[in-house]
């Protein structure tokens, strides 16, 4: 009687046993997902923000005049002219190879071989009087071999410019220094917006000003460079003239809106300073 | 020669981590000229979890943009966010991944920021190579 009663009880014992599933080790919380990102306010975005993608490149002055209707081709209205780099000053050779660099971005597509060519080597001078490296030298002379030899498609180079101009050469460490970059950027911002306002004038289109030349911030941007960069470096005439083309671009692109009268002092200041070049 | 130059400007700042980033950004370029886009510009950055980037930008009207961003394999979700000159946020991508985009075109032409955040990294120690391009058409 004892036997089975036992009997009954451990096999009771053995069914509740196998009926209780093995305990699960306990798992470590899982991270919790970041939240999407915090919205910053203004003073956060000013106090941070760098300028590397402040300023339009040159080929995309053209396509913003076309979309503001203007038909004028900025490459027909591009003028040859002989921009020396052995000289002393720096500054001035980076503003020089900025202005060459976007005559050669504007004229690409239609140039004759030989004047595209010109234009690149006159870039090259530039970048190597700043200390450019042996890269992008040896790829200007690529590109120019290319285009003497009429193995690339104009198409082609409008993109390998484009890129040279908005990637490769503002990750350049030039020997001149690090506002090598902003100056050379300078001086293909002044071309293109020279080049912009005398197409407007042309057209005598009375809106258009406000919507291609108000960039109060780039000339701000480039200012601060001539004002603080320069300081202490010996007075020059192109520099000068620079300061107070920017400083009187940076008041009229300041107003809401831009006037043809505007424009022809945007023109006219401009001028003033592609001259000296 | 472009290409390598291209690689060769970038690497000679970059960070090893931030190859890989580069090199998928500069594919997106290539591929963005065969529908018309063209660049403005390209940068990177290492950056941490919950860090971010802040470019100022000017934006013409009535031309498109499209802000590119390539995270390498540290980074598991990167977060773009357009704001105006005011700070009001215009624009955002929406996805959880590592290579967002957004496109915005603007009614007036104006400076903008963009906001370029590592919102998650496999771990929150690990910092992650972020690409960033500023193209238009």
């Amino acid at each position: 009687m004892l036997s089975s009663v036992l009997f009954v009880g451990l096999l009771h014992l053995a069914a509740c046993s196998s009926d209780e599933k093995p305990a699960e080790p306990v798992k470590p919380a899982e991270p919790a997902e970041p939240a999407g990102p915090p919205k910053l306010d203004k003073a956060t975005l000013e106090a941070a923000a760098e300028n590397v993608a402040l300023v339009p490149s040159p080929a995309e002055m053209q396509k913003a005049l076309d979309k503001a209707g203007i038909a004028t081709g900025l490459s027909s209205m591009v003028s040859d002219r002989a921009l020396k780099m052995d000289i002393e000053n720096k500054d001035v050779i980076a503003v020089r190879t900025g202005v060459a660099m976007a005559d050669a971005l504007l004229t690409v597509k239609d140039a004759p071989p030989e004047k595209l060519t010109a234009r690149l080597a006159t870039v090259k001078a530039g970048m190597t009087a700043l200390g450019g490296g042996a890269d992008i030298a040896a790829t200007i002379d690529d590109i120019n071999a290319r285009v003497t030899n009429n193995s690339v498609s104009r198409e082609d180079l409008v993109k390998e410019l484009d890129e040279m101009h908005g990637a490769i050469i503002p990750e350049i460490k030039f020997e001149a220094g690090e506002r090598a970059v902003p100056l050379i950027q300078a001086g293909s911002w002044l071309e293109g917006s020279n080049l912009v306002s005398a197409a407007i004038v042309a057209a005598n289109n009375t809106t258009a000003g406000t919507e291609l030349l108000r960039q109060p911030q780039v000339a701000d941007y480039f200012l601060k460079y001539v004002e603080v960069e320069g300081a202490g470096k010996a007075p020059d005439e192109v520099l000068k003239q620079l300061h107070g083309t920017l400083t009187k671009l940076k008041e009229i692109a300041s107003k809401p809106t831009l006037s043809i009268d505007d424009v022809k002092e945007v023109k006219s200041q401009t001028d003033a300073v592609l001259a000296l070049l | 020669m472009l290409t390598a130059l291209f690689l060769a400007a970038f690497s000679s700042a970059a960070l090893a981590d931030e190859a890989a980033a580069e090199t998928c950004l500069k594919t997106k370029i290539w591929e963005g000229y065969n529908s018309g886009w063209a660049v403005r510009t390209a940068t990177n950055a290492t950056l941490g979890q919950g860090e971010h980037r802040i470019y100022l930008v000017t934006l013409y009207a009535g031309t498109e943009y499209k802000l590119m961003v390539c995270g390498d394999d540290a980074v598991v979700n990167a977060d773009i966010v357009l704001y105006d000159s005011l700070g009001n946020e215009v624009a955002k991508d929406s996805s959880k991944d590592r290579e967002p985009t957004v496109t915005y075109r603007a009614a007036s032409t104006d400076t903008f920021y963009i906001a370029v955040h590592a919102t998650q990294t496999k771990d929150a120690a690990t910092k992650g190579g972020i690409a960033t391009a500023v193209t238009y058409k």
